[in-house]
């Protein structure tokens, strides 16, 4: 046998099993649907199905607001920093001026020139402290985005509680015995988010060894 | 420019805002201000000490800025306080039932340093503060 036909071979199995699946999922949903009905549970899930695109515009508002915050704090440094750094080589150079001159005999011309650079120098540290300020003013403003965006998050966190709450009832209303008793036996659950909040839940190693010492481990 | 003693209370639940607010106070010559979490705490607080001017967020936990602003409003001590919301609701119907309840002004955030600027100047003009 060669290659294409095993291959054909699979794409053929693949294609019965998914028309089994595709006519399994179209029952479960026209029986989902007439339960639904049937409870007057529709009109929530149509109100649940409705909020989602809601959802989509909301998390797309906070990844733009947060993108727009990183930009203008990101910009705003790369005005102030040449600004700094103008400031510390201005004085550092005017600093050795100063010393050479103090251990030179006294000059009055020399004197007048180091005092004329002097006070170039301060008057543009006026203006650069000004403008740094000015971006470091913009820094915080640029953090108002996290009291709106944390808003919308929380509304987000409500609606998909709600959902989650919805779906649970649905499923404990509908699961078969076999189902319910299998969701309970798992034991790859991932880290606990809330491990506080559970009490069959251990939240730190020592919870862990005196439960391992109180079975005789 | 309004005396710079003038006694602010901050009204955010979130704390950034709150530091903002303040900062941009600070930066505007009012250095004297303090600050709350929600409506009740700052009720708390008003009725307490002394202050001159509340800047509140409307969408808190426990009361919101409007709830306090109805307490503020119906309290003798407290009546006559200036009030000037800061808040994310932008809807129409929110600035008419702030204006109803007796804001003295309604910034809709994100808010730039001048506009909080022109506010204040605004209301410190209409109540004869400056």
């Amino acid at each position: 046998m060669d290659d294409n036909s095993s291959v054909a071979g699979i794409q053929n199995n693949g294609m019965a099993s998914s028309d089994a699946l595709l006519s399994r999922v179209g029952h479960l949903t026209r029986t989902l649907h007439d339960s639904l009905s049937a409870l007057g549970l529709d009109k929530t899930i149509q109100e649940a199905a409705q909020d989602m695109p809601d959802v989509t515009d909301r998390l797309n508002y906070v990844v733009e607001m947060t993108e727009k915050a990183a930009q203008r704090v990101l910009n705003a440094t790369d005005m102030a920093i040449p600004l700094q750094e103008r400031i510390t080589v201005g004085a550092s150079s005017l600093l050795n001026l100063w010393e050479s001159f103090s251990q030179s005999p006294f000059n009055e011309q020399a004197y007048r020139e180091k005092m004329e650079a002097t006070m170039c120098f301060l008057r543009e540290t006026v203006a650069d402290s000004d403008a740094s300020k000015r971006q470091l003013m913009d820094i915080m403003m640029a953090q108002d985005f996290q009291d709106l965006t944390g808003q919308v998050i929380r509304k987000i966190i409500q609606l998909a509680h709600n959902l989650e709450v919805q779906l649970l009832q649905m499923l404990l209303d509908y699961a078969p015995l076999e189902i319910k008793r299998e969701t309970n036996a798992g034991l790859l659950n991932g880290p606990q988010i809330n491990p506080q909040n559970k009490e069959d839940i251990v939240s730190d190693q020592g919870q862990v060894d005196d439960l391992l010492s109180s079975l005789g481990f | 420019m309004a005396d710079q003693n003038l006694k602010f209370l901050v009204v955010d639940d979130f704390s950034t805002m709150r530091r903002i607010v303040r900062n941009l106070l600070k930066e505007l010559g009012y250095s004297n201000a303090d600050e709350a979490e929600d409506g009740v705490i700052a009720l708390a607080k008003l009725r307490n000490e002394h202050f001159d001017f509340v800047v509140s967020d409307w969408n808190m936990p426990n009361m919101d800025g409007l709830v306090l602003l109805q307490n503020i409003r119906a309290d003798a001590a407290l009546a006559s306080l200036p009030v000037l919301m800061v808040t994310a609701e932008a809807k129409k119907e929110n600035i008419i039932a702030a204006a109803q309840a007796g804001a003295n002004g309604y910034i809709v955030k994100p808010f730039t340093a001048a506009t909080l600027d022109e506010k204040l100047v605004k209301i410190f003009e209409k109540l004869g503060m400056k």
